[in-house]
């Protein structure tokens, strides 16, 4: 039988293993090599006997049932299941009444499918640079860049965190603009008592099983908050003929999960705080920025280098960043990179061949702006110095995985001396220089 | 199928934790593909979450794109309007672009023979008739055909299990819409132990439900 069952448990850590020599110089890792698989989704008894008992029933019932639950849960008008998170973001676009050659602006930070979703609405994204500190769309940005074929702004809640909405809803109902959201890293993630998802005039999230919620494979959920967006969207499907539907097996899935996302997301947030408090005291590490009044679901947790803190400033940050980076991976600890490129640099929107010949780019002037990484320095700041864990917060580790990821930093952090010494061996690239890592 | 193999599969599938399409260690998806070529006699499948998802991939695999025409003559009202959303006019004349394969549990027996008839460079086989949720596949023998259509789907990523960058060697495969049409192991560990049911009808199953 193949389970995802762990074969051998951690050690407890021992608060002398901070001391010791670094994994990359030959020392004891801190995460074992044979320990390292996160896993996720967790997958119970539960997820297999709703799975079993939805054989049962008529499969458009198992969609709807869930689709029910969820929009209960996060308190949107209305909902559309899909078959993806891009699917469900084409349907927010349409339902919001996004026609070809519009405009929709969008962050230049963020995964390739938000502008991909966009093309696929037969609009063209211009894309903004993103706020230093939350790293989501930058509302003066998204302002300047409103022109009189805008007919959406799309900010996407970055890594979890919601992005700066109320600043955004001015600007919307100022300019005559939908507000349509990304939520696909933001499950639960809340502005006040407002769930991601239901602020917006229309929001799509992707549900697909590496997300804080997670479907059984792929699937997505565009969210309403009118009938009438609702029911555009669906007219869209009909006279396009587009098959977007979600599959019942995904949907069982998710009803038993649904039930235990709550939970999840309290460990998510015990382990972001646990992890947090003592990145702080690193000097060398910070932890994400979350505004007052905000609820970051830590779908990612981005973690900010401060260099000078430790006597480093005299350094590129970029170079500090991947001997740390370095370092940390040799302890164990799976610290990624998330996307390195702004994404008017990725291939599809250099050449912008959308869906052939150039449409719909060719539908508006923006279409065939020119960008330079100049355009976004916000970006290519937070590329340049900080760094991701993934799974790694996102899974409801064991206790003693969280606190071992803790010592690593701290490990890492006590040593400026060898991330001086890997930063002077190697010429690093920018990371906007190296391919676009698409994950 | 009979409900009992289909709580098998799905339990089988669950219990392994790998229900991710893009996880390395999927072994669902290949498994699928593999029938698939093996029964129509393609050397390429290209899975997708949809009957749609297959019609634009068989399109975008043989370079078909916003502007282009192909013959109209057989496709469904459906299908028509999907192919013009995508640009491709519907007034060509000629042999047809691609040929459409539907299943389901009663006529999923007859894929070997309904592939060795289709002409067309790509086969759109439409597995949703087989009760597992939206699922289709492009078949063809045309590398390029398949090359190009596993980027459509993915993000122009070069393949499902891969972490990828999009340093793309061959940058004019990569299409410039690019979609999640990725199929979940799930669903594709049903669907193929149900073709697999076709081919051994009267072999007990273990339950007479
Ligand atoms: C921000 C963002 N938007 C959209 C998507 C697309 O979702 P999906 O992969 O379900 O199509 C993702 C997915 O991974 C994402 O991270």
């Amino acid at each position: 039988m193949i389970s995802d069952f762990p074969r051998a448990p951690l050690p407890l850590p021992d608060e002398a293993e901070v001391d010791s020599a670094l994994a990359a110089h030959g020392g004891p890792a801190m995460v074992p090599a044979d320990r390292r698989r996160t896993q996720f989704p967790v997958i119970t008894k539960e997820d297999v006997f709703t799975m079993l008992l939805a054989q049962r029933q008529e499969p458009e019932k198992v969609v709807a049932g869930f689709t029910e639950a969820y929009r209960d849960y996060v308190g949107a008008g209305y909902a559309l299941p899909t078959a993806s998170g891009t699917a469900s973001l084409h349907m927010a676009l349409a339902g919001a009444g996004v026609r070809p050659g519009d405009e929709v602006i969008v962050p230049a930070f963020t995964f390739i499918a938000t502008a991909q979703a966009v093309v696929a609405a037969h609009a063209v994204p211009v894309f903004v640079d993103i706020d230093p500190l939350t790293y989501c769309m930058d509302p003066a940005a998204a302002e300047a860049a409103v022109t009189e074929r805008t007919a959406a702004v799309m900010p996407v809640h970055v890594h979890g965190l919601p992005a700066d909405v109320p600043s955004l809803r001015r600007l919307a109902s100022r300019r005559g603009l939908a507000l349509v959201e990304d939520a696909s890293h933001a499950h639960s993630a809340r502005i006040g008592p407002h769930v991601a998802g239901s602020i917006g005039d229309a929001a799509g999230q992707s549900l697909m099983a590496d997300k804080n919620f997670p479907l059984g494979g792929e699937g997505g959920m565009a969210f309403f908050a009118t009938e009438e967006g609702y029911r555009r969207a669906v007219r869209h499907l009909r006279e396009h003929g587009i098959d977007y539907r979600m599959s019942w097996v995904a949907a069982a899935f998710g009803s038993s999960q649904l039930g235990r996302l709550p939970y999840y997301d309290a460990v998510r947030a015990r382990n972001a705080e646990l992890l947090g408090d003592s990145l702080e005291r690193t000097g060398l590490f910070t932890p994400p920025h979350v505004p007052e009044g905000w609820t970051h679901s830590y779908n990612m947790y981005r973690i900010g280098l401060r260099p000078e803190a430790v006597g480093l400033g005299d350094l590129d940050p970029h170079a500090v960043k991947a001997a740390v980076h370095e370092l940390l991976v040799a302890e164990g600890v799976p610290a990624r990179e998330w996307q390195n490129t702004p994404l008017p640099f990725h291939l599809p929107f250099r050449e912008r061949s959308g869906f052939g010949r150039g449409y719909p780019f060719t539908l508006s002037p923006a279409g065939s702006r020119e960008y330079t990484p100049e355009d976004f320095p916000n970006t290519l700041r937070m590329l340049d110095s900080t760094l991701v864990l993934c799974r790694e917060l996102r899974a409801p580790v064991e206790y003693e995985r969280i606190l071992r990821y803790r010592d690593a930093f701290a490990k890492v952090a006590a040593r400026p001396d060898a991330v001086r010494d890997l930063a002077a061996r190697q010429e690093v690239p920018h990371p906007y220089e190296r391919a676009a890592r698409l994950g | 199928m009979e409900l009992f193999d289909t709580a098998m599969v799905l339990t089988r599938v669950m219990t392994s934790g790998v229900v991710m399409s893009i996880e390395k260690s999927d072994r669902e998806l290949p498994g699928l593909e593999r029938l698939l070529t093996k029964r129509t006699k393609r050397s390429h499948a290209v899975l997708v979450n949809s009957r749609t998802a297959a019609v634009h991939a068989a399109l975008a695999g043989q370079g078909i794109v916003h502007g282009d025409r192909i013959p109209g003559g057989s496709l469904s009202p459906e299908t028509r309007a999907f192919v013009n959303w995508l640009g491709v006019e519907t007034t060509g004349t000629g042999a047809p672009a691609f040929d459409e394969i539907a299943l389901d549990a009663h006529v999923a027996d007859s894929l070997p023979e309904r592939a060795a008839e289709a002409t067309a460079p790509a086969i759109v086989v439409d597995l949703t008739g087989l009760g597992f949720g939206p699922a289709a596949a492009v078949l063809t023998d045309d590398p390029t055909v398949w090359a190009r259509a596993e980027r459509l789907k993915i993000f122009g990523a070069h393949d499902l299990r891969t972490m990828w960058t999009q340093e793309e060697s061959m940058p004019d495969l990569v299409p410039g819409v690019q979609f999640n049409y990725r199929l979940s192991p799930l669903v594709a560990a049903c669907a193929r132990m149900a073709l697999m049911q076709t081919a051994r009808k009267n072999v007990e199953t273990g339950a007479r439900l």
